[in-house]
């Protein structure tokens, strides 16, 4: 090597650190950019969520939700008309995180990793948008599909509870996203959630459960990682700030709790299913203060979820399934790897 | 082939479907097995409880009532809803005792997933969906008499058989015998597809009939020409096996819409054959939809040369079956293609190209990581151990039946030039632990090999004649085994420990006595054989060799108490060399004894540990279309003997593979045999245990399964399957 190219690499070293990746151009268009370097992972738990979530990587085509339409028209009519609600505003919620709520993270990120993360995150929460329609359209007429759609537009409730969370996103504060982001995730989805977890243990719409066992393994994974990066950022901050946040989560939590209870009541309240569902909320209201970092508000007694609805709740890939009624929720991507003659010997 | 759920053939059952709205204890108390107690013991009383609370609030309330036995039979023939046929080959009074006998008998469901299944899936309901007819005991009865066929000593030693659990029909036989309205008593079915339209057009019907008669079907897709081979001598004109595959998958889901009832089929296709690397894609994650394989389960036939070509590193060639066809006159799927690999490669009549064999095992292991798909079928394997003359070139829906075929010819109206044979199996499984329990054990053997037979014999299955050609030659019957786990762990023998090993290895062996006794015993009885003995190993003797010139007492000391204890005599030398004699003299009834399934849904209703694998898990997660999510506890779990139930996953593939081995060499037929994987392996690990299968004898490869955990951090407190 001669001494003018060993020279220029310590230079472009040293640009290394002053340049930053391609969000900071937002900021500082001045700025030298530099590609994300996967070869230099600052925070492990990164690298752990990549993998989860890319291993976990799958699309709705592969659920034969067409199985699930003999169940769809045991259903009553108003037994449908809530299925379908319910999923538009998962829908609604999907498409908010989709398209901003992640998004808006990514120029917050302490970690070029985060960045790429996001994107990931993002992305999926697309797939889930569009998983439902995938429903709708395999058990719904157009008209009823266009009905739903409708219903959530004019929805004043499910409005409100997606800017409640939105205006958090266009705000100038990176860690009120966090919070907001998080509590939508472990929150206002999981209240979505009950519906079909519901469904699966009463055998009906089984394919459909199976998609959303696939959607929420990923929502898990979601929420905890807000959680964790939103408590990284936590620590660096002055004690005043720490209480500032403290006071700001727990006032969101609890205008969304009475948003949810609102809007989830007129949804389940024509099934006499409120009651459960009310606790659920509040189980999940605990648990998105678990990953954010902070104490639970509501008690134990408060937080007494279904036994048959809990044991459903977990996000592992533990269930056993027939094959020959659906395509289960447990398989993942795998990692390849050649075989070594070593293995070959026979 | 039982875990499929066959149950639709009554309308859509009402008693299911209740509310939305309404919440069922029983259903939260069985959740309860997966949420652990406040000092973190499982809570298995909770779902004795549930079995109890399920019977009480949700099937005592819709039962209809009955005056008598006789007037409850009576009724049930006149509104159409017992086959009065089965009844008048008994006297009325036989009948009334029987079931009095069987309902004196106090039975229990033991587990809430035991009764919610039988009361789902397999109890008979009213037309209208209101109301259940029967209980497990009823339809016990109904089965004996209905294989009894007039044999009264039969049929009351089958219901002993089926009350005490020893013997359990597979899922046809068991909800169908009996019934008015019923579909087939066989499970399996194999069809030949040859290249020609005719061929395809044929086996497309069979599939659809098939499916409505309520069997799994597979078709072998082998000899179909490759995409671009010649039609009428014009090159580059076929489309390959894929679109055969996608008009077959609907075919299944077609069948489904009219039952209610998941069609299911499953294709096998040759290793070398060209179009193997599209068939395997059609199983991927982001595969066109015109291509994506949703449903049809596949299997790949491998011979030996594939892994022998891996070992050395080289390229495969993948041969034209059309080339094959008109150089050799022989479809590709019966020529043997490992004994013929280097003349075929040498050839330049046939057509082949070239994949890295190492490449082409990879991307097996990657479809199974995200599919659970392909099967293996190690077809040089299977064809050394097979005693009946010709070539096995594919296996069912569920990997263990494994006979030989023979094509047909069809006319231009799908007629038949020539019949060729086609596969039919019906199955059965016995409950280890309860064989174990008593001295009965050939007796019990007996009376499950007569029983399947009897299914044979009255099996007429006119839609496919070259199935029921093929099953009236053979009457083959495939006696299979439950429970292995739960009994070992019951004696505190760690699964696929020596002991666990020895223990497979005598009891198959006795198994196998027992099976070829009784089957010897009725082939002397009628005067009759199936067709083609005096070509097999059974004839000549070679087969008994391997018998003979074996130690046949147990190598453990432990194994050896155990059979002690149970009063069962393990066959001698001396037992094995006088079989060989009566066999040889007078024959077997049979052509196929043994095939070890799955056994899904009745070792639940049994209490058995599924087939011969350890648990999936302590709780086991059972999620199916009619059932839903469920919790099923593994049987015989307490707090003594809570360590050896080391779920599947941690036992690992070797010690399954050890075990499937020990039990294979006995069985003429073949195991379902699933690997299961964390999701923490590569592509090599699956490889690798794929080797050691295939080295140590096994015949075929069922599902891979895999179990990823929650990321640490997003578990569920106090949730059982979380702290897995």
């Amino acid at each position: 090597m001669t001494i003018t190219e060993s020279s220029r690499l310590t230079a472009s070293h040293g640009a290394v650190s002053a340049a930053r990746t391609p969000p900071a151009y937002r900021h500082d268009p001045q700025v030298r950019l530099r590609p994300i370097n996967w070869n230099r992972v600052q925070d492990d738990k990164d690298l752990e969520v990549w993998n989860r979530l890319t291993a976990n990587f799958w699309l709705p085509e592969k659920v034969p939700l067409s199985n699930d339409i003999p169940a769809w028209q045991r259903m009553s009519q108003t037994e449908q008309t809530l299925v379908m609600r319910v999923f538009t505003g998962l829908t609604m919620l999907d498409t908010v995180q989709a398209t901003v709520g992640e998004i808006c993270q990514i120029a917050d990120a302490q970690t070029e990793h985060e960045e790429a993360v996001y994107t990931n995150i993002a992305f999926m929460q697309s797939v889930h948008a569009r998983s439902y329609s995938s429903v709708f359209s395999t058990l719904c007429t157009t008209p009823q599909i266009d009905e739903a759609y409708d219903w959530a537009i004019a929805n004043d409730l499910l409005q409100e509870r997606c800017k409640h969370v939105m205006q958090h996103y266009v705000s100038d504060d990176p860690m009120k996203r966090k919070v907001a982001s998080t509590l939508l995730s472990s929150l206002l989805l999981y209240a979505g959630f009950y519906l079909p977890l519901h469904l699966s243990t009463h055998a009906t719409m089984t394919n459909t459960a199976d998609m959303v066992r696939l959607i929420l393994r990923d929502k898990a994974v979601h929420g905890y990682y807000s959680g964790y990066k939103y408590q990284q950022a936590l620590k660096k901050a002055s004690p005043a700030r720490q209480q500032e946040m403290h006071d700001f989560t727990h006032a969101l939590l609890a205008d969304l709790y009475q948003l949810e209870l609102d809007y989830s009541g007129e949804l389940y309240e024509p099934l006499g299913l409120m009651e459960d569902v009310a606790v659920f909320v509040r189980y999940n209201a605990n648990k998105a203060l678990m990953n954010l970092g902070y104490e639970a508000v509501f008690s134990a007694e408060e937080t007494q979820v279904n036994p048959e609805i809990l044991a459903a709740l977990s996000p592992g890939s533990d269930e056993n399934h027939d094959f020959f009624s659906g395509s289960g929720s447990s398989y993942v991507i795998g990692r390849a790897e050649d075989t070594d003659d070593e293995d070959w010997e026979f | 082939m039982s875990t499929i759920d066959l149950s639709g053939f009554t309308s859509a059952p009402r008693v299911q479907a209740a509310s939305l709205g309404e919440r069922k204890d029983y259903h939260a108390l069985n959740a309860m097995l997966n949420i652990y107690d406040c000092d973190g013991k499982l809570q298995l009383d909770k779902d004795q409880q549930a079995a109890r609370e399920y019977v009480v609030q949700h099937v005592r309330p819709r039962e209809r009532a009955f005056s008598s036995f006789t007037q409850r039979a009576a009724w049930l023939v006149e509104h159409e809803y017992y086959d009065g046929e089965v009844l008048r080959a008994y006297s009325q009074g036989f009948v009334a005792d029987l079931f009095e006998h069987a309902h004196g008998a106090g039975f229990r469901f033991a587990t809430f997933l035991g009764a919610f299944k039988f009361y789902t899936s397999y109890a008979l309901k009213s037309f209208d969906g209101d109301h259940y007819l029967e209980r497990f005991e009823d339809r016990v009865v109904m089965t004996a008499l209905a294989l009894g066929e007039g044999d009264e000593v039969l049929v009351k030693r089958l219901v002993a058989e089926m009350l005490s659990g020893r013997f359990q029909p597979a899922t046809p036989t068991f909800l169908n015998a009996g019934k008015a309205q019923r579909g087939e008593l066989v499970s399996c079915f194999l069809l030949r597809l040859e290249d020609n339209l005719e061929s395809i057009g044929r086996g497309v019907n069979s599939a659809l009939q098939l499916s409505k008669r309520g069997g799994g079907v597979a078709l072998l897709l082998t000899n179909l020409r490759e995409r671009g081979a010649p039609i009428k001598q014009i090159q580059d004109q076929s489309s390959g096996v894929v679109p055969v595959m996608k008009i077959l998958e609907d075919s299944f889901s077609y069948a489904n819409q009219l039952g209610a009832r998941q069609g299911a089929g499953a294709v096998y296709l040759h290793a070398h054959h060209p179009d193997v690397m599209q068939f395997l894609d059609t199983k991927r994650e982001n595969a066109d939809e015109k291509i994506r394989i949703k449903s049809l389960s596949l299997g790949l036939v491998v011979p030996d040369i594939t892994f022998e070509l891996a070992r050395r590193n080289e390229d495969m060639h993948l041969f034209s079956p059309y080339d094959i066809e008109r150089v050799y006159g022989v479809p590709m799927s019966d020529l043997g293609v490992g004994q013929h690999y280097d003349e075929l490669v040498a050839d330049p009549r046939i057509r082949s190209t070239k994949i890295s064999a190492r490449t082409f095992f990879k991307t097996v292991a990657e479809l199974q990581f995200e599919s659970g798909y392909p099967y293996l079928f190690f077809e040089d394997t299977v064809n050394r151990d097979n005693p009946i003359p010709g070539h096995i070139n594919m296996s069912n829906l569920c990997s263990e039946i494994l006979q030989v075929n023979t094509p047909s010819v069809l006319t231009e109206s799908l007629g038949y030039d020539q019949m060729g044979s086609d596969i039919s199996c019906n199955l059965g499984s016995m409950n280890i632990a309860s064989m174990m329990a008593g001295p009965e054990f050939g007796c019990a053997v007996e009376v499950a090999v007569r029983g399947l037979t009897s299914v044979s014999d009255q099996s007429n299955v006119a839609c496919v004649p070259s199935v029921d050609h093929g099953n009236s030659q053979s009457h083959a019957i495939g006696l299979g085994q439950m429970n292995l786990h739960g009994y070992l762990s019951s004696q505190h023998i760690r699964y696929g420990s020596a002991e666990g090993i020895d223990f497979t290895d005598m009891y198959f062996g006795a198994i196998t006595f027992h099976a070829l006794r009784a089957s010897n015993r009725i082939a002397t009885e009628r005067g009759e054989t199936f067709v083609g003995f005096a070509d097999s190993d059974y004839a000549n003797g070679r087969y008994f060799d391997r018998y003979l010139e074996r130690d046949l007492s147990p190598t453990t000391a432990r194994v050896a108490e155990v059979f002690d204890q149970a009063g069962v005599h393990l066959p001698t030398h001396e037992d094995w060399a006088e079989l060989k004699a009566d066999v040889m003299e007078d024959g077997l009834y049979n052509r196929n004894l043994q095939a070890v399934a799955p056994t899904g849904s009745i070792s639940y209703i049994n209490h058995a540990t599924a087939s011969i694998h350890p648990v999936a898990a302590k709780v086991e997660i059972r999620k199916e279309g009619r059932l839903g999510r469920v919790y099923y506890p593994a049987p015989h779990l307490n707090d003594d003997n809570f360590e050896f139930f080391e779920d599947a996953y941690e036992v690992g593939y070797e010690r399954i593979i050890d075990t499937y081995a020990a039990a294979t060499k006995h069985v003429d037929q073949g195991l379902s045999c699933t690997l299961f994987f964390t999701d923490e392996v590569t592509t090599r690990d699956i490889n690798r245990a794929q080797i050691y299968a295939w080295r140590k004898g096994i015949k075929t490869l069922y599902y891979i399964r895999l179990r990823q955990s929650a990321m640490a951090g997003t578990e569920i407190q106090d949730c059982v399957s979380c702290a897995i």
